[in-house]
């Protein structure tokens, strides 16, 4: 059995019950939501977008999601897991190759899960 | 008691709901897999249901999911969903002119709804209009977010009931991964656009010991610093009529 499963399940099951930690999460998101979304909608009329700034916010989104992604993948129990034993960097590899070639995310998601799946199994 | 819509011109309610629906399928998929991603992760179904009809913003819901998962303190949640929706200030600054004469409390609400598809569909049929904020754009915009709540909405719910389905030890978690990569790929068209991710990453796994998942904070900032300095690096050796 992979490490990395037993490792994250252990401490999951205690954050995703703790209705508590939910309920605020899910409050401030809800707020993250609000607050982007409704920026400009409710800012005065005087208030614009600088274009320097605008620029800058062109690229956060993608950073964000490539910081999530690149320490979901590419660490383990907080250290970087930068080997040839790491199943998930393959499997991220293969379905990216699918989505730039196919843009299909079905087909996507499936082949990724398919080479983990192998990987994890039979390598 | 507030009025939370503005008047609305039926025929182009009807012409909004009509321009979305060539794209339910694919709001279908993304928010089956969304969904999906989202059980793997971990989250139980009554969560899942409350977070989806609260926070409505797929990219963000599956962005926070592996922190969540781990009891990261919440500002750095919250962080890093703002951080993954800066996109929709993009959005509200070029679509304002519409709404910005509306009552508060139906610029909120139309705020709450314009996602990235209802956008980009609005942004296509009134960006040269010669009026702005009129029942016939109005009328618009709810057909076209109508459909794509309630098809994304119902999306979620399918995917959060396969997503239970599934074995939960066979590290599916990846599955959240893989979303938010087919969420990326299509942001990341130019150099410097690479240039920043490539950084990002680095940085995000050079930083993981850092307490909080402060690292991403961190590698955020690097990563759209390095791109900034791309673009001006760009500009300076490359005519600006050159490029597409």
């Amino acid at each position: 059995m992979a490490r990395s499963t037993r490792a994250t399940s252990e401490s999951r099951v205690n954050h995703f019950h703790d209705w508590g930690y939910l309920l605020a999460a899910f409050a401030g998101l809800t707020v993250a939501t609000l607050v982007t979304r409704g920026s400009f909608f409710m800012l005065p009329a005087r208030y614009a977008l600088p274009a320097q700034v605008e620029r800058a916010l062109r690229y956060a989104p993608a950073c964000a999601l490539t910081a999530i992604i690149a320490q979901g993948v590419l660490t383990r129990d907080h250290e970087p897991f930068l080997t040839f034993r790491n199943y998930q960097w393959w499997a991220l590899i293969a379905s990216a190759a699918v989505f730039v070639k196919t843009r299909n995310m079905v087909a996507m998601i499936a082949v990724g899960m398919t080479v983990f799946t192998v990987l994890r199994l039979w390598a | 008691m507030f009025n939370l819509l503005p008047p609305i011109d039926h025929a182009a309610y009807r012409a909004g709901i009509k321009a979305m629906a060539p794209l339910t399928p694919a709001i279908t998929v993304w928010g089956i897999v969304t969904g999906v991603a989202m059980v793997n992760a971990g989250i139980t179904i009554p969560a899942a249901l409350l977070m989806t009809f609260t926070v409505f913003a797929g990219s963000a819901q599956l962005a926070v999911m592996p922190l969540l998962a781990t009891g990261t303190p919440l500002p750095i949640v919250w962080a890093t969903a703002l951080l993954v929706n800066l996109r929709f200030v993009i959005f509200a600054a070029a679509s304002r002119r519409s709404f910005m004469h509306l009552p508060w409390p139906q610029r909120l609400l139309a705020s709450y709804l314009n996602g990235d598809l209802g956008f980009a569909l609005f942004s296509r049929k009134f960006a040269n209009a010669d009026h702005h904020g009129n029942p016939e754009q109005w009328g618009y915009f709810y057909g076209l977010n109508a459909l794509n709540w309630l098809v994304w909405q119902a999306g979620s719910v399918v995917g959060f009931l396969v997503g239970g389905l599934m074995p939960t030890d066979w590290g599916f978690e990846l599955a959240a991964y893989l979303a938010l990569a087919a969420v990326l790929i299509p942001m990341v068209q130019r150099l410097p656009a690479v240039a920043g991710i490539v950084s990002t990453a680095a940085v995000a796994v050079a930083t993981v010991r850092l307490p909080m998942r402060l690292g991403l904070l961190l590698a955020v900032l690097v990563g759209v610093t390095v791109a900034l300095l791309g673009e001006a690096w760009r500009d300076r050796h490359e005519p600006p009529a050159s490029r597409a």
